[in-house]
């Protein structure tokens, strides 16, 4: 039987047992106390007016209706009666009604509400679900385990929500789920208030094997041992789902991809090695900038780092490897920390807070290309901006910023170049869970030569007009591929130059994308030519407008709207019987 | 000694002998059933149901479900007495008393499977 039914009769037995001897007792008494009737005959109650009586005078509603009028002796009696009955009701329901408020109860309700919501998540789907719901797959609706839901987590549940993909959260902290409860993003999922190294919650909330639609693990807690418990976790309980992990220090980060986790985050490396990218390329940097911002967002211009002597304040877990990054990059490095120990690790270094104009001088700003502000407190960093484009207005400034709310500060700080370490790990998970691809292409381009960089740029700047793409992938399978079937079995080859363009218009215009990667099977073509056949089975990576996104999903989904384009000169049926029909009459 | 294991078997035992106390008697004459011991028998048999709300084990399951039909026995015959009593023509029939009683009868064939069941759990655990 159910844990609350059984937690509810353990607690409900004295209470049930005080107000069954009380009432019993109680009827006994006033049944064995003789009375008269109106008459002036002896007379006794039976047990239904006693038990009647009794009930009305312990529930206290006295509905003061009683057979005859009591004798003064029945009264004394019924006196001394009232109170402890009174006093049972009373302590019977303050324990039935604290029951259902207590603590203990409340979680245990909540957690097995979890369980169910994540049952109906991982249900296997029945054909008449499907035929009533056309996206619900056989095997349940895909979802993500997300551990930890604090600034990245929650960044994170969002974006995977905005793909159409479900989230299942567990977090350490109750109030914070509750805030987030009342969040109308998060209405629709289950979250679980616990603690991320109990093995048996992280198997209800998706890791069991049952869950066939579970499609991987996030671990984006706070604490980096957390983040060790549930890769190991899930890599024990469920070997063949993928598991993303953040981590800030390079052991943990080892010791997780020791043992086969597919993607470990330290957005501090990640950062070291984009600005090792941008002060190598600034071109190529500027490419991979615009796919990893946010869709939507306004186009970055080029970062132009100027070489000289930087200024980097705070030599943390974010300032140690972009000291490294720089002395690589062949710039000079002045160091500013307070902690001693690490001042007598560099050459050129100073001890203080950097945020007062002093110290700034002594590392010599005034003649500093650039400065860093990278001590883990969001208003010293940006003091530390301000500071020092006060003493020098020519400056390259970067900034990490810890906290997402004070984003708008730091656009107004003026800063070129702001480092959000939750942003970093959420728009990386996001792109290794959802777009594989991206991260392929943004290898290649790490990996290509300038000249590669200009071409990607020059497309995107062409086809994007100003806004940072949707990165997508379109798989070309299923309802996504009944198009280009229907092209096949009339014998027309479709090419990619017939998706990348309005279907829909007799102009047939560019739409605003860009055809990034194909994939088919091992095969992997970069920026591939218009004039390449597709196939089905095909991936394509396309970075570009929504709509664009829209059109061609709808062209694809469509049986006739692409061959219709490729062949303009006849127009096919659009059903199948009716292609197989003209098929057989020509 | 475990305190809850004494007030358990006392409520058990209790519940039957109360009820074998008031079947005692001639089946249709009501001078021989009292209707207090009837009152005490059910309060008794609902305590001792009460007291196995929330027990796991297979025994303790049995147990709830066997003071149940005690329970329900008991209630149906004190219900159809109450209504006998109080309702239609004054005075309880000779066949409504009868069954009343063997109502009660079948309560006692419950609580004594009942008291059986304690007995062969008790014996089990000593061994």
């Amino acid at each position: 039987m159910n844990d609350i039914v059984w937690l509810t009769m353990r607690r409900l037995r004295t209470p049930l047992i005080v107000l069954l001897l009380t009432y019993f007792i109680s009827v006994c008494i006033v049944v064995a106390v003789p009375g008269v009737d109106g008459d002036g005959n002896p007379v006794r109650l039976s047990f239904l007016d006693a038990a009647y009586f009794i009930a009305i005078l312990s529930t206290t509603i006295g509905l003061g209706e009683v057979p005859y009028v009591f004798t003064e002796l029945q009264r004394l009696v019924v006196f001394f009666l009232i109170f402890p009955n009174v006093v049972a009701w009373l302590y019977s329901f303050t324990a039935i009604i604290g029951l259902f408020l207590d603590d203990q109860f409340k979680a245990m309700q909540a957690h097995n509400r979890f369980v169910r919501e994540v049952q109906w998540l991982g249900r296997p789907r029945s054909l008449w679900d499907r035929i009533l719901q056309r996206e619900s797959p056989k095997e349940g609706l895909p979802f993500y385990l997300v551990c930890g839901m604090g600034a990245t987590g929650s960044m994170l549940a969002e974006g995977l929500l905005d793909r159409g993909l479900h989230v299942v959260a567990i977090d350490r902290d109750a109030a914070l789920l509750t805030r987030l409860g009342i969040d109308a993003r998060f209405a629709r999922v289950p979250m679980l208030a616990g603690s991320v190294s109990d093995a048996d919650i992280l198997r209800v909330s998706g890791l069991d094997p049952r869950y066939r639609s579970c499609r991987g693990v996030i671990a984006v807690t706070d604490t980096d041992q957390a983040n060790l418990t549930v890769a190991i976790t899930s890599k024990l309980l469920r070997p063949d789902l993928p598991v993303f992990a953040r981590s800030h220090q390079q052991r943990v980060c080892d010791n997780l991809a020791s043992f086969g986790t597919d993607a470990v985050v330290n957005p501090y490396q990640i950062f070291a090695k984009r600005l090792a990218l941008a002060f190598r390329s600034p071109i190529r940097y500027l490419v991979q900038d615009w796919l990893l911002s946010v869709p939507g967002s306004k186009l970055r211009t080029r970062l132009n780092l100027k070489n000289g002597r930087w200024v980097v304040c705070g030599a943390g877990r974010f300032g140690q490897p972009l000291i490294e990054v720089l002395e690589a990059a062949g710039q000079s490095v002045t160091v500013v920390d307070v902690d001693p120990d690490r001042v007598a690790q560099y050459e050129h270094a100073v001890e203080g807070r950097g945020t007062e104009a002093a110290t700034l001088e002594q590392a010599g700003i005034r003649e500093a290309a650039g400065v860093i502000a990278g001590t883990g407190d969001d208003v010293d960093n940006l003091s530390i901006i301000l500071t020092a484009l006060e003493l020098n207005g020519k400056l390259c400034t970067i900034a990490r910023q810890e906290d997402p709310k004070n984003a708008a500060l730091f656009a107004a700080s003026g800063t070129q170049l702001v480092a959000q370490p939750n942003l970093i790990v959420t728009r990386r998970i996001l792109a290794l869970a959802t777009t594989p691809l991206l991260k392929a292409f943004l290898d290649h381009l790490e990996r290509e030569d300038d000249a590669f960089g200009e071409r990607v740029e020059s497309l995107l700047r062409r086809r994007l007009g100003g806004r940072a793409p949707n990165v997508w992938v379109t798989e070309l399978v299923g309802p996504n591929a009944r198009g280009l079937t229907a092209a096949r079995e009339e014998g027309v080859e479709l090419r990619l130059r017939h998706l990348v363009h309005n279907t829909r218009t007799a102009l047939g215009e560019d739409l605003r994308c860009v055809c990034l990667v194909l994939e088919r099977g091992d095969l992997r073509l970069v920026l591939p030519n218009e004039e390449e056949k597709l196939q089905p089975g095909d991936k394509l990576l396309f970075a570009g407008r929504g709509q664009a996104r829209r059109e061609i999903s709808r062209a694809l989904q469509d049986p006739v709207l692409l061959l219709d384009f490729a062949t303009p000169e006849q127009r096919i049926p659009r059903t199948a019987i009716g292609r197989w029909l003209a098929r057989r009459g020509s | 000694m475990e305190r809850e294991r004494v007030v358990f078997a006392f409520f058990i035992v209790l519940a039957l002998t109360l009820n074998f106390g008031f079947f005692l008697g001639d089946i249709d004459n009501p001078d021989h059933h009292e209707p207090f011991e009837l009152g005490a028998a059910i309060v008794v048999s609902l305590i001792a149901t009460v007291l196995k709300f929330g027990d796991r084990s297979p025994m303790g399951s049995t147990l709830l479900a066997t003071s149940l039909v005690a329970d329900l026995q008991l209630i149906v015959a004190a219900a159809l007495w109450g209504f006998a009593a109080n309702l239609g023509e004054p005075g309880v029939s000779e066949r409504v008393f009868v069954s009343i009683v063997s109502l009660s009868g079948g309560a006692l064939l419950a609580n004594f499977i009942s008291v059986v069941l304690l007995v062969a759990e008790t014996v089990t655990v000593r061994r």
